[in-house]
């Protein structure tokens, strides 16, 4: 041993004996860790969509729970009375109307989609020979073939999952009306009782900060939700004046797709225009269908009605972090995830704008009133 | 009677509870039992500890207070940053009133001198009250409007009182 070293034989020791007892309580500590995570993730697995669903329930119903409740009625009979009101309606409806005839719907698309992608892969497929003439290395990559390829595959997955999605919903149906109850009914309570806990220097700005973002997002959900359903009954009532198929549908899918700015749009366009395409030609009903798509539902109704009437400005998210909200939700939650991803980002939007916003107003370390000349 | 008849038909107005002491507060005086007890599920109870401060001069207010048990010293600051008392509260006073229908930052703070429960009723309840139960809603309005009117009417008594005391501040200001 060398006198310029510092540690003796049983420091060494110790020394030893203290990381390798540091590294196996650091690894034990990681993997029960992971252990407990793990469990958790299988407790919650199918609870994730009920739970947002009902959240986002619970925001549409609130007003009108609130239109009833009074001195005379309680927030849980106020409940039960909109629940009665909904339920005898929608019922209403479907004996008025007769159950829509979905399951013919589907099956008729069944057979058809692989016409659909055929021809429109044959458009495509003289529009790509013009492309060849001008730019010859474009024939090295077969594009036609690989979106066959792709378009068989997501519908053979569509088709695949229907069954137990419709499972899903089922359940959905039992669960989201018990769950929104709850919510509708004990909101109030679970929030001030999280916001009980902040300390009390900061309390009063935890307060207010709540109220604030609380109503911002009522008004955002409520707003997108609402945005959401006009488009598409106005995109099926468009489509219903043409002799198109699948009216509904397309309408259905218009409205989903537009939760998404700026990309979502495109994409309930092009089933439409598909359809449009292979099945009327290139007339004026297929222009007629490109406008009722792009001129009145979107910029029309959307941009100049809609948008400016329900949706703050403040809430718009910058087009490259939807992008990215779209590409993460995808990853965790398939297609689910990419419409449910810009929602949930612009929520924390809001909750960050907010509170920035508090705190350059009512900085409790700022004080520019200390001067009472400036008070009054 | 039998301790266990007697806590069933216990009264919800027993002297400890939280309502009547509501109903002690100045401001809720108008208020039947109803009102006190849909008022109990407005308000916050916050416990402090000795020497915590509840705001600062400047803070943003956004309700009031109401001492149920402890003390609290009201204090300014002056231009070298000592404390100057303003008043000491006791059980059953409250302060910050001003702050439940406007955001007016504070004008003095407020801290308290030993363990102290703080019975706290903030703007937004209060907003959210006026929406769903205005009548109770306008008779809180009503008990804070009182209140601030009485001090209002003191403090012009006193003002006219200081102004006919010191004719010199009055010339300075009209002219």
């Amino acid at each position: 041993m060398t006198p310029g070293n510092a540690f003796s034989r049983p420091q060494l020791l110790l020394l030893f004996v203290v990381l390798t007892a540091a590294i196996a309580s650091g690894i034990a500590i990681f993997s029960s860790a992971s252990t407990i995570t793990a469990m958790l993730r299988t407790a919650t697995d199918g609870l994730f969509l009920p739970i947002l669903i009902s959240l986002i329930v619970m925001f549409l119903l609130d007003p009108m729970v609130q239109f009833f409740e009074g001195e005379k009625i309680s927030r849980t009979a106020s409940i039960f009375i909109v629940y009665a009101l909904i339920f005898s309606i929608s019922l209403l409806i479907l004996l008025l109307i007769g159950p829509p005839n979905w399951k013919g719907m589907v099956q008729a698309l069944k057979a058809d989609f692989p016409r659909y992608i055929s021809r429109a892969l044959e458009y495509l497929n003289s529009l790509l020979a013009v492309a060849q003439q001008h730019l010859p290395f474009i024939k090295n990559y077969d594009i036609a073939e690989r979106i066959r390829e792709w378009a068989q595959a997501t519908f053979e997955l569509v088709l695949m999952q229907t069954p137990k999605s419709a499972m899903r919903i089922g359940s959905l149906f039992l669960l989201v009306p018990l769950f929104s109850f709850f919510f509708l009914r004990d909101s109030r309570r679970i929030m001030r009782g999280l916001i009980s806990l902040t300390p009390n220097r900061y309390f009063e700005m935890a307060l207010d900060i709540y109220d604030h973002v609380s109503w911002q997002l009522a008004h955002f959900i409520r707003g997108r939700i609402l945005e959401a359903l006009i488009i598409g009954i106005v995109v099926w009532l468009g489509l219903s004046l043409t002799d198109i198929r699948y009216a509904p549908i397309l309408g259905i899918i218009a409205g989903v797709t537009n939760l998404l700015p700026y990309i979502g749009p495109i994409i309930g366009m092009i089933p439409g225009l598909v359809i449009a395409l292979v099945d009327l030609g290139m007339g004026g009903q297929f222009w007629w269908i490109f406008c009722v798509y792009l001129l009145i539902a979107q910029i029309i109704l959307d941009n100049f009605i809609l948008i400016p009437i329900l949706i703050s400005r403040v809430s718009n998210l910058h087009p490259l972090l939807v992008i990215l909200a779209i590409v993460m939700g995808g990853k965790l939650y398939g297609v689910l995830g990419m419409i449910i991803g810009v929602p949930i980002a612009s929520i924390i939007n809001i909750i960050i704008l907010e509170i920035r916003q508090y705190r350059r107003a009512f900085n409790p370390q700022n004080r520019i009133f200390i001067n009472r000349e400036e008070l009054f | 009677m039998n301790p266990f008849w007697s806590n069933i038909f216990r009264g919800t107005d027993s002297e400890d509870s939280l309502a009547y002491f509501l109903g002690t507060v100045p401001i809720f005086r108008k208020l039947n039992r109803r009102d006190l007890a849909f008022l109990e599920t407005m308000v916050h109870v916050r416990n402090y500890q000795s020497d915590e401060i509840v705001f600062e001069e400047g803070d943003i207010g956004s309700g009031m207070y109401a001492i149920r048990t402890g003390q609290v010293l009201i204090y300014n600051h002056d231009e070298h940053g000592h404390e100057v008392e303003v008043a000491v509260l006791e059980s059953g006073d409250f302060f910050g009133e001003v702050a439940l229908t406007v955001s007016r930052p504070r004008l003095a703070a407020a801290r308290t001198t030993e363990q102290t429960v703080l019975v706290g009723l903030f703007r937004s309840d209060m907003l959210e009250a006026v929406r769903k139960h205005p009548s109770i809603a306008s008779k809180i309005l009503l008990g804070l409007t009182r209140v601030i009117s009485d001090r209002l009417h003191q403090s012009n008594l006193r003002m006219q009182e200081l102004l006919r005391q010191q004719p010199s501040v009055k010339e300075q200001s009209t002219s």
